[in-house]
């Protein structure tokens, strides 16, 4: 679903400052709608026999309709305090398929699915305060002389092709001394 | 949304068959096509109120608003809170319409109510404004103030606890000012059946933690702070302080930088730092960083927003005007206020 290059980037956002305050279920309205006979239906009118009185005791800040439609697929509509409406089709739903989305539903915040850009989102200026050319500058540098040989070097240097062959000759070399003094030493216990 | 279903199955259909005849009727695509453009030219769908759906039942969602909120309310004063003047008048002229002479309705409107909540949440908000910024001169708490009682403000908090489809009011969509006076009278209506306590916490919970994540120097920020500084500092018996250039990039260029100190002329103390494309520009936000620090208004202040009903009610004395602020006269912390979950959030 995320990677879905219709769905609208954003960054998480909260309505309302909800939880800083008191939390507010967002979902405001709940509709739903559903076929008396037919089969479709079956596993809402299931959920409505059991659990629906159990559902609106546990959210009664939700208002709750049952609207039966005649050989009609079911579904529900979910209206939001942030004024979305989402409609999720409960075609051939069991009882306790339609309880896991109604719950999925009642716990979102109605801002429609997005594409996350950040896991987090802040409206605060940063801590460390807008960055200028001084920001974390290493302190040393008020008492340094210019022109500094140190600091006019460059950051790092590559070694030459000359450079890298002596060196292999001067390894080569203490090798080789290593080799005649263990032949030494075996020749002297022989 | 039928005609997308349709769309979409003939599209699959498309990708599916690879037989020569075609599964769908010669006519689909041209009369989809003819009912686009005939929907089209009826223009925009108007907005329908939410009343007049078939599931709507009124006295269920009076219920579930004031269950949502988690307050509890007397139903004829919700009622009424909810009902604005102009609906009054609308429903009798409907009635004389019809003939009837002397329209009864036994509604009454909000308007008592409104300016009760308006002085109630004025109050609240700056006496927690004072006690939790008590270095911030008046002019400060005043910007603050007229931010979060704004209309748009109260607007927004308004419409997000779902009031603006149960307005009773004659204009469709609801006006930023009828969803501000609402919230104004659901508050005096929470004064009346729950009493002033229950409505200062709705008041802490709603409409002033809109304060998060926003930037304070934005409501208030003094018109020339090198002047003022030195004004204020001069009240201390400090000399004005002396700038001086610490640090400097880019000179001559397009982007230059410069960063200037502030610092006391007797004890050489740093009491501001500010950078900026010119000297004069770096000096000034040099002044206005030391008069952040002055005021406690730092960009890193965090405000506790679960202050106690008691720490929220007890400030009521005005805070000193800029004019007269001076750090000898700042009194000390009151004794009601503890920043102690202020620093508990700090310490995590």
């Amino acid at each position: 679903m995320s990677s879905n290059r219709f769905t609208p980037r954003g960054f998480p956002r909260v309505p309302l400052q909800n939880g800083i305050g008191r939390y507010i279920c967002q979902l405001k309205r709940i509709t739903l709608r559903f076929c008396k006979s037919s089969g479709s239906s079956r596993g809402i009118r299931d959920f409505i026999e059991t659990d629906l009185i159990n559902f609106a005791q546990d959210h009664p800040g939700t208002a709750l309709y049952l609207k039966p439609r005649r050989h009609k697929s079911p579904s529900f509509v979910a209206e939001y305090l942030n004024g979305e409406r989402e409609v999720i089709s409960c075609h051939n739903f069991t009882a306790q398929q339609t309880i896991k989305w109604l719950n999925l539903y009642t716990t979102r915040s109605g801002i429609p699915l997005m594409r996350y850009a950040k896991m987090w989102h802040t409206e605060c200026p940063s801590i460390q305060g807008v960055w200028s050319p001084f920001t974390n500058k290493d302190p040393a540098l008020n008492i340094t002389q210019f022109p500094s040989e140190m600091l006019s070097k460059p950051v790092w240097e590559e070694k030459s092709a000359t450079e890298e062959l002596i060196e292999m000759i001067n390894k080569q070399k203490i090798s080789d001394e290593n080799d005649d003094n263990t032949q030494k030493v075996q020749a002297a216990q022989l | 949304m039928l005609t997308l279903r349709r769309a979409t199955r003939v599209l699959q259909v498309l990708n599916t068959t690879q037989k020569c005849e075609q599964s769908f009727h010669r006519w689909l695509g041209p009369t989809l096509r003819e009912l686009k453009r005939r929907k089209d030219s009826q223009g925009p769908e108007k907005p329908a109120h939410r009343k007049t759906f078939l599931e709507w039942n009124y006295d269920t969602e009076i219920y579930a608003f004031s269950k949502r909120l988690g307050e509890e309310f007397n139903n004829d004063l919700l009622q009424q809170a909810l009902t604005e003047r102009s609906y009054i008048i609308r429903e009798e002229e409907r009635q004389k319409n019809v003939g009837i002479e002397q329209p009864t309705l036994n509604l009454s409107d909000n308007k008592e109510l409104v300016s009760k909540g308006s002085d109630f949440i004025d109050d609240i908000v700056k006496r927690y404004l004072r006690t939790v910024l008590p270095r911030l001169p008046e002019e400060g708490i005043i910007g603050i103030h007229k931010h979060l009682t704004s209309i748009q403000t109260l607007s927004h908090v308004s419409f997000h606890i779902g009031t603006s489809d149960l307005i009773l009011c004659a204009d469709f969509p609801v006006e930023k000012l009828t969803l501000s006076n609402v919230l104004k009278s659901i508050i005096a209506a929470l004064i009346e059946s729950s009493g002033n306590s229950r409505a200062a916490l709705f008041v802490r919970d709603f409409i002033i933690t809109q304060l998060a994540d926003k930037d304070l120097h934005q409501f208030w920020e003094p018109d020339e702070p090198i002047k003022l500084l030195s004004e204020i500092l001069a009240r201390d018996g400090i000399q004005s302080p002396e700038p001086r250039l610490i640090g400097c990039s880019g000179k001559n260029t397009i982007l230059a930088c410069f960063r200037v100190g502030l610092y006391t002329p007797d004890d050489k103390q740093m009491i501001g730092l500010g950078f900026g494309e010119t000297v004069d520009i770096a000096h000034e936000m040099a002044a206005r960083d030391s008069l952040r620090k002055l005021f406690g208004t730092s960009d890193n202040i965090l405000l506790p927003f679960n202050l106690k009903l008691d720490q929220l009610c007890a400030s009521s004395a005005r805070n000193l005007s800029v004019t007269e602020w001076s750090q000898k006269t700042i009194p000390a912390h009151p004794s009601h206020f503890e920043l102690r979950q202020a620093k508990e959030i700090c310490s995590n």
